[in-house]
């Protein structure tokens, strides 16, 4: 809300500099967004919060600064005004509580009496209201200092008597601006005989709106329930002066005192016939709210200690009167303008307000205490750490992506789009980490990186299952020919899954076996799955290179994802003491078929020797001179021992005899 | 020749060898099968009784002075021979290091981790909840009924299956209510979504909630909790304010300012209150027994204040010249 800062020093009739006065509002909760200057006076733009509905008017916002200095405020300006003929239209409120009071006035034979004030015009201006005319101006500049919306019709238009109620199941109305809203039953209408003529409380139709041409002009001032108002607006997507003020609550005092304020300005500068004010009321017109409280209540949940009259004074400086007290409580009763005060803790805040929050005390607080349990949040940090000190750095990517990344990628299916993305680029949340961590690597390729190790934990999303589902995902890239110039090291297939079974090995996660990969997005042949006890929990390898066009990427790089949901969070266990007798390694070279797999091979040595047998580590593949076509050399160290003795040299013989003799049975694999 | 003069020579030989050769040749020359001191104690069965002893004592002597002499150009050589080897490895220090093997976490990552290292110290539990919300648990449970202005506060992303992305780490608090009831102290980093872009706002961003719920809990609690925080994050001579704010779900309900150390201005970092009792009810605990505190702030913000970021946007970036400093 933009308000003029003259204005506001004319209403709590004092001149604090703009600084001060936006400092102290800002400690009663009214927070200033921006000052401007404005034809020698300044725009203060204020950022109200939606339960100070009091504080939507430039008489608002000086009742809350006088309450807080303390200082005397009359609430309305009262007008006087008196009208001529009855007003003859009949109103009728059929809206139960909907609108329960309802003040109008007809008006004609307008003549200019004098020039339209300079002052509603620069109000208006400053406050970002168009001017329309002049009527409408004036309850405009009336809303503005008072906080109580108007409207004008244009009487000729209006066919017989008004009624106030809910509109027809698909009730059409062509609002102002020509925008055509198709209302609903629970949207509360001003009718004619024949159609409705305002969308209550929110905006008059295009149809009823006065022009240049009106003769006679009809003005409506009401009270209507916020509980109807809220929310409709932005159901259709706009917002009016009117219903960001009704649906934050509207003083349901207001509405005559304001038309009376209104019509006293219009008697000022036009010559006019007016009728008297009509005012109609049902029995739903609500009654101020008692609130009862104790003096215990208040200082227990503030940490103070103030006396009765105290709290009494403070309470009395916002019209929050007290009216009762019995032995327990005391009973206040909330003025009409304050519809967000309807419990205790509601004036426990308004005395802290008062009191002024930093004036609070200060308590240390030692009861409260809770079991220490690892969380999730522990056990990613600590992954995180270790991908850090892997030479990898953290990323973090929108949660969203263009639906065309995932569809290029053939991982569209199962994926969850919004209903109202910010642009089409962030339509849809990623199924996969892969798509974000890829537009990294394009991004920093195109600046110049030739290496990158980065990582990314965070969530993916599919309709199907779970809905979420929490993931590391890392990629690696080197350009071969800007290598650090003394590292053999490629960031390939084996240095990934070297970081991985690290990094299981550092997590205390056994029984994880790697397959060749089914993974589409992979490289078919040089790509693996990665299982953990049997269940599939994601994939490692090279990205398949039918899809680096539409990655914008023209060359290899390596990629990791593991659903991190699926690894258990193992604690240290007992720790073990090593031996103390003597390991003895022996080392083999076998010439076997190119297709058998390590893990045969090394699946083999474990079960022909089983006696003593620690480990087994291969330290060589290799084809070509002097291996046969079809056939690699592997060599790989057996190592043995016992905990309670040292081994013989027979003992480890018959081992290295029994490892021999699987390894031909089973491959026809040849000692080298 | 005699003992002295051998004496003297054999100084003179070791003060001048250089090489292994020269030394195995001065080890025979004097020390050997017919070495010049095995020689000279032959004559020691020519002398008279009497002489032998103090002769045989002189030729000791020189024999263990020429065997430490021997042992200490020995020693010399080895050095020698090492130094002269090391002269073969010889690099250019100022060629890079071959590995550069350290990562880093993202300054997100540290933020977070910062003021979650504070609370959990102080005991609170570190909890997370799902990032796909709905209706109910982002708004209805936190006091944000339908059509409430306050909704208007929350600029939401939802989905086309109805749900929602959470606009606050808030529903957290009331899963862990529902999940672990009172006495509860509850710390919940995550990402939240709200559908805003500009230099100051991304439209996925983070923030951390914390949650005291006991018997008894009091303004002047949550303000100790949080000045000491402060005092921590940002240091003892910063300067803070509480003012008066709204949020459905507290009351009464405050905005936290520290003051700017440069340019002096009042700059918000977080939102807290007094846990509104309609919340503490909706979460199945009686709030007539119950009271609590909440509080919550943006981790963008107080990274941009602790690393001077001026464009939020660029910590979704992922550059890695901006990630890796």
């Amino acid at each position: 809300m933009k308000v003029l800062y003259s204005k506001i020093t004319e209403a709590i009739k004092a001149k604090p500099k703009v600084e001060t006065l936006c400092d102290d509002l800002t400690l009663i909760g009214i927070e200033v967004d921006d000052i401007k200057s404005f034809q020698g006076d300044k725009i203060i733009d204020f950022d109200l919060t939606p339960n100070r509905g009091d504080c939507f008017s430039i008489r608002g916002l000086a009742r809350d600064y006088c309450a807080f200095k303390g200082k005397n405020f009359s609430s309305v300006k009262k007008a006087s005004f008196k009208g001529g003929t009855k007003f003859r239209k009949k109103i009728k409120l059929s809206a139960r509580e909907g609108c329960s009071a309802y003040s109008a006035v007809s008006i004609s034979n307008l003549k200019e009496k004098k020039k339209f004030p300079e002052n509603i015009k620069r109000t208006l201006k400053a406050a970002g209201i168009q001017s329309i005319h002049p009527l409408v101006d004036i309850v405009n500049f009336v809303m503005l200092e008072s906080g109580q919306p108007m409207h004008v019709f244009d009487q000729d238009k209006i066919v017989g008597d008004i009624q106030v109620r809910f509109a027809k199941s698909k009730e059409h109305i062509k609002i102002l601006g020509e925008k055509k809203l198709e209302l609903t039953k629970d949207c509360l209408v001003i009718a004619d005989e024949k159609e409705p003529i305002a969308f209550a409380g929110i905006s008059g139709s295009s149809k009823h709106s006065v022009s240049k041409k009106t003769q006679n002009f009809f003005i409506e001032s009401a009270f209507f329930d916020p509980s109807i108002i809220k929310g409709k607006a932005r159901r259709y997507g706009f917002q009016t002066d009117a219903s960001q003020r009704f649906e934050r609550g509207v003083d349901f005092n207001l509405h005559q005192d304001a038309l009376r304020y209104a019509l006293s300005l219009i008697q000022e500068i036009y010559h006019a016939d007016f009728s008297k004010i009509d005012t109609t009321k049902n029995k739903y017109f609500p009654k101020n709210k008692i609130i009862n409280i104790s003096l215990e209540d208040i200082n227990q949940k503030l940490g103070t200690d103030l006396k009765e009259n105290s709290i009494k004074s403070i309470l009395n400086r916002l019209e929050i009167k007290m009216i009762k007290k019995n032995k327990f409580d005391l009973t206040f009763e909330v003025p009409s303008h304050r519809f967000d005060l309807s419990i205790k803790e509601d004036l426990i805040e308004e005395v802290a307000r008062i009191v002024g929050y930093d004036n609070l005390p200060q308590v240390k607080n030692d009861q409260v205490s809770q079991n220490y349990e690892k969380s999730d949040y522990d056990f990613l940090n600590e992954i995180k750490t270790f991908m850090v000190s892997k030479g990898f750095n953290e990323v973090i990517n929108y949660s969203f992506l263009d639906s065309k990344a995932l569809e290029n990628l053939g991982i569209k299916n199962n994926s969850i789009s919004l209903k109202n993305p910010l642009n089409n680029s962030l339509s849809t949340l990623r199924t996969s980490l892969l798509p974000s961590l890829a537009t990294n690597l394009e991004f920093n390729i195109n600046r110049g990186q030739n290496f990158l190790n980065i990582f990314e934990i965070g969530k993916t999303f599919s309709s199907a299952s779970s809905m979420e589902t929490l993931n590391i995902a890392g990629i690696t890239y080197d350009d071969e020919k800007f290598k650090n110039w003394n590292t053999d090291q490629n960031y390939d297939f084996f240095y990934l899954k070297g970081i991985l079974e690290d990094l299981f090995k550092e997590f205390r996660i056994k029984k994880v076996s790697w397959k060749k990969s089914q993974n589409e997005l992979l490289h078919p042949y040089a790509s693996a799955d990665i299982f953990f006890k049997n269940k599939l929990i994601g994939s490692v390898g090279s990205i398949n290179p039918r899809f680096f066009k539409s990655l914008g990427l023209k060359k290899a790089f390596f990629y990791f994802e593991i659903k991190l949901e699926s690894l258990p969070r193992n604690d240290l266990g007992k720790l073990i003491a090593p031996s103390i007798y003597p390991i003895t390694q022996r080392d083999f070279s076998f010439e076997i078929d190119n297709e058998v797999s390590y893990e045969l091979v090394e699946k083999c040595i474990q079960t022909s020797s089983k006696n003593f047998f620690i480990d087994v580590k291969i330290f060589d593949v290799y084809n070509g001179k002097n291996i046969s076509d079809g056939k690699k050399s592997i060599a790989f160290r057996v190592s043995w021992g016992s905990n309670k003795r040292t081994l013989s040299e027979e003992e480890i013989n018959k081992e290295v005899k029994l490892i021999i003799s699987g390894m031909q049975k089973k491959f026809r694999a040849i000692l080298r | 020749m005699d003992l002295d003069a051998l004496k003297a020579n054999l100084k003179k030989d070791f003060l001048e060898i250089v090489s292994q050769d020269e030394l195995n040749q001065l080890k025979v020359k004097y020390l050997g099968k017919k070495g010049q001191i095995t020689e000279l104690s032959k004559n020691i069965k020519n002398l008279i009784p009497k002489e032998r002893p103090i002769y045989g004592k002189k030729i000791s002597e020189l024999r263990s002075l020429c065997e430490n002499l021997l042992g200490s150009a020995q020693e010399k050589i080895e050095i020698q021979i090492i130094n002269d080897s090391l002269e073969k490895d010889r690099i250019d220090v100022t060629l890079p290091g071959s590995f550069k093997s350290q990562g880093k976490l993202h300054p997100l990552t540290i933020t977070t981790k910062k003021i979650t290292d504070f609370f959990s110290s102080k005991g609170y539990l570190i909890e997370d909840g799902p990032e796909i919300e709905s209706d109910y648990y982002n708004f209805d449970a936190l006091n944000i009924p339908k059509d409430h202005p306050a909704r208007d506060m929350h600029d939401t992303f939802y989905l086309e299956n109805g749900n929602l992305l959470r606009t606050h780490t808030s529903p957290v608090q009331i899963r862990s209510i529902e999940k672990r009831g009172a006495p509860l102290k509850i710390i919940c980093p995550g990402k939240v979504y709200r559908s805003d872009a500009d230099k100051t706002h991304t439209p996925m961003f983070h923030q951390v909630e914390g949650l005291v719920i006991s018997e008894n809990i009091n303004f002047g609690h949550l303000k100790n909790e949080i000045m000491t925080f402060i005092d921590f994050f940002f240091g003892i001579d910063t300067k803070v304010r509480f003012r008066p704010s709204y949020f459905p779900f507290t009351e009464p309900s405050a905005e936290v300012d520290i003051m700017d150390k440069k340019s002096k201005n009042w700059l918000e970092i977080m939102g807290c209150g007094l846990v509104h009792p309609n919340v503490i009810d909706m979460a199945g605990l009686d709030s007539k027994k119950f009271s609590g505190f909440a509080f919550g702030m943006g981790i963008e913000r107080m990274a941009k204040l602790l690393y001077e970021i001026e464009d939020m946007r660029s910590l979704f970036l992922n550059d890695i010249k901006f990630l890796s400093q």
